[in-house]
Parts: C-alpha cells; sequence; structure tokens
C-alpha cells in the first residue's frame, strides 16, 4: 500500500517535472512560511553609560546559526573551514545519534549558546557585561573592567574577560573544557580553544557582532562568522527549563554523550 | 482522507533544505531527514513544556487501526512568540501534521508544520531557523 501510494506520488511528480516543489521541505517553504514581522526596532543614538562607555544593555535578537559554515539573514559563515588532521577527524567521526549532549540538557557553551534562536539578554555596568542566554536559562559574567583571565578549572562557557578598543568591546574566552561542540551540526573544537566576540553597536537598535575562533589543535588558521543582532523592545526574556520534559532523552531516542573522564 | 494515517517514505532525499525546529538538539540525533511524513488524525492532548512541546495524536494507518503517535514541535518560548498557546491544539479536534520519523522506528515525529482546524497552516517550530542545512556532513 504503502510502495504504491508512493509510487504514484513519484510518477505524478515526474510527470509534471516538478519534484521540488512536491517535498514537504519545500512546501514549507511556499505555503507555511510565517507573515513577515511588522516589527521595527527603535530608531537612535547609540545609548552610553555614564563613563561614556557603549552600553548593549538590551534584549537581542540572533540569527539562529546551526552550521557556522553558512551565511544567512544576518549571518556570514565561514564556508570551509580550515582543519588540522586532529580536526577533520573528530568531524568526519561525529555522529549526534550516538550522543547529543544538548539533547541531554548539558551546557551548550559560548558558541551554541550565542548560536540558538532564543533571545539573549545583555545587562551592564562599568566593571561587568552579562549575557542571560534564554536557551535553558544559562548566564555568563564577563569582567571588563582590564583585569586578566583567571585560574579556574576549565568549563563548558569557558573563562571571560572584556576589554575596549574604541567603542568596540572585544571579549575573549579561553579554558573551554572541549567537551562542547561549536554549532548544532557537530563541527568540533578542542580545549585549547580561544573565542574572541566583538561587540559594537552603530545604533540603539542593532549590535553588530563578530566571532572569531582560534583553535590550534582543531584548525590551521583562525577564522570568524560575522553577525548583526536586533534589539527587541517587544520582547521579555522567558524562562527555558530543559529538564523540565525532556522525554527524548528520557525515552532512549537521544543518547547521553560519551566523555572520557 | 481524513482520521487516515499517510506515511510516505523515502521521497526526495536530496531536497532537504528546511529550516529546523529544534534548537535544544541536533535534529539529527533523534530524527531522520530520509523519512518525511504526513499524520491526519485527532488530537489527544498537547504537553506545553520544555525543551519542546510535544501533540499525541491519534491517526488510521492502512488497514484502518488506530494508532498514537507522539509529535515534537518547538520551545514554548519560541511558538508563543509566533503566536501559539496551550490552546492552538485542543483535544478531539482534527489536526495534519508534517514533519519527519524518529529514527528508532517509533511512533514519534518532528513536527515542521500543523494544520488547525480552521485551516489555517502553522509553522510548529522556530521560525528563527533562517539559515537552512541538511544536518549532513559535506
Amino acid at each position: 500500500m504503502k510502495t504504491n501510494l508512493t509510487m504514484r506520488i513519484a510518477a505524478v511528480l515526474a510527470i509534471v517535472g516538478a519534484v521540488v516543489f512536491a517535498h514537504p521541505a519545500t512546501r514549507a517553504q511556499q505555503e507555511y512560511k510565517p507573515a513577515p514581522s511588522e516589527y521595527k526596532p527603535p530608531a537612535g543614538p547609540t545609548p552610553r553609560l555614564a563613563n561614556g562607555k557603549v552600553d548593549f544593555s538590551g534584549l537581542w535578537a540572533k540569527p539562529y546559526v546551526p552550521d557556522m559554515t553558512k551565511d544567512g539573514q544576518n549571518q556570514k559563515g565561514m564556508a570551509d573551514l580550515p582543519f588540522t588532521p586532529w580536526g577533520a577527524h573528530e568531524w568526519k567521526i561525529y555522529d549526534a545519534a550516538e550522543g547529543d549532549y544538548t539533547g541531554a540538557c548539558l551546557p551548550f557553551g559560548m558558541t551554541r549558546s550565542m548560536n540558538t534562536p532564543e533571545p539573549m539578554q545583555m545587562i551592564q555596568n562599568d566593571k561587568y557585561l552579562a549575557f542571560l542566554f534564554e536557551q535553558n536559562s544559562w548566564f555568563h559574567v564577563v569582567p571588563i573592567d582590564g583585569r586578566p583571565h583567571g585560574n579556574g578549572i576549565a568549563t563548558w562557557f569557558g573563562d571571560s574577560v572584556g576589554h575596549w578598543e574604541g567603542d568596540t568591546l572585544v571579549v575573549d574566552t579561553v579554558n573551554f573544557n572541549g567537551k562542547t561542540r561549536l554549532d548544532t551540526i557537530g563541527h568540533p573544537h578542542s580545549e585549547q580553544l580561544h573565542l574572541t566576540q566583538r561587540f559594537s553597536r552603530p545604533d540603539l537598535g542593532h549590535l553588530s557582532y563578530e566571532v572569531t575562533v582560534d583553535d590550534p589543535k582543531t584548525f590551521t588558521k583562525v577564522w570568524k562568522n560575522v553577525r548583526t543582532f536586533t534589539l527587541r523592545t517587544d520582547w521579555e526574556i522567558m524562562e527555558y527549563s530543559c529538564e523540565e520534559n525532556n522525554k527524548s532523552l528520557w525515552e532512549g531516542r537521544i543518547k547521553p554523550p560519551k566523555y572520557k573522564q | 482522507m481524513m482520521n487516515t494515517a499517510r506515511v510516505l517514505f523515502g521521497m526526495c532525499l536530496v531536497l532537504m533544505a528546511a529550516a529546523r525546529l529544534a534548537a535544544h538538539h541536533s535534529f539529527a540525533a533523534e530524527f531522520d531527514t530520509n523519512k518525511p511524513i504526513t499524520l491526519v488524525g485527532t488530537v489527544d492532548h498537547v504537553e506545553w513544556g520544555n525543551p519542546h512541546i510535544w501533540v499525541y495524536l491519534d491517526a488510521k494507518d492502512d488497514q484502518g487501526t488506530v494508532q498514537r503517535w507522539q509529535c515534537e514541535g518547538g520551545a514554548p518560548n519560541t511558538l508563543t512568540r509566533n503566536g501559539w498557546s496551550k490552546d492552538s491544539l485542543k483535544s478531539s479536534e482534527p489536526v495534519t501534521i508534517d514533519g519527519w520519523l524518529a529514527k528508532d522506528g517509533s511512533r514519534t515525529c518532528n513536527m515542521r508544520a500543523v494544520k488547525l482546524p480552521d485551516g489555517r497552516t502553522v509553522f510548529a517550530g522556530s521560525s528563527n531557523g533562517n539559515v537552512a542545512t541538511t544536518q549532513k556532513k559535506p
């Protein structure tokens, strides 16, 4: 029955020569596309703190970047990643079906938190910048008063410090535990990952973001993504409890990751 | 064709370029892009929670036997911002779901789009999925 039905459909599609229009994925783009958002971010000059520094505070919509090699709306990717042999091997053997740490609600890490479609709130004063990621309600606090990196244990999000280069805030992050992936599709990195994230705010409603990936164990040279975030004054950040109803893990369809301890 | 499950396997494998629904986990960890499915059935209930909503529905297979299905949608936060609510799908109402089957062969799917009783068809996941990916390695 299934075979007959599939054959009939395939025959029709062949006759009209329009298979592309019949595939559900393509139909999604034609029929299911939501109405364009009428939201416009507020216009105005770059806001500043009393100390004169650019103020990045606000709730920001970020482009969803499941694959950092791809371009998209408000996203410029890196098409050909310069893998080392180790990096190429890690990429080749990765199979999310054999273990998916995000599916197990473990911390996404810095790049994947920045890559998610869920918005992010930034809160800032003279000494600190805080990222409040809606994804799984995680946060990450960055000292921006000129102090050096700490000597803490390696972590999922790493150890970040920030400094100013003119009106650009540069967030430098090291000391990763190596248990995360750069993006949803699973591009690898090592514990040698060194991220440089550059934030600037050309006007009230937009944030220019650049992330540079430096990981000599995984890549032969540094590479970057460039994005634009949009201020959402019509949204509030919401709670996101990943463990609340993670049926896919509980019912065994998602496997927890295997880490060497 | 109401209340009839139509399971279409193996179609158009090279044309998988839809925006992915789930930011919480890798699509490929659980679902199979090679197994698209359309379910036409009746809503039993909805679990409106993180990290994904789940829609439970009854649909007849080709032999006329009613089967219970469970389908994963987007995160409640994103769906709320896209106009959904926990009452968008109500018990006993008809529903049509397009999506993909789980890899494990269970009656589990990942929803891409849902046709509501009023005839509207809405995304079941994030509209922010603006970077198409096949979830396959090059």
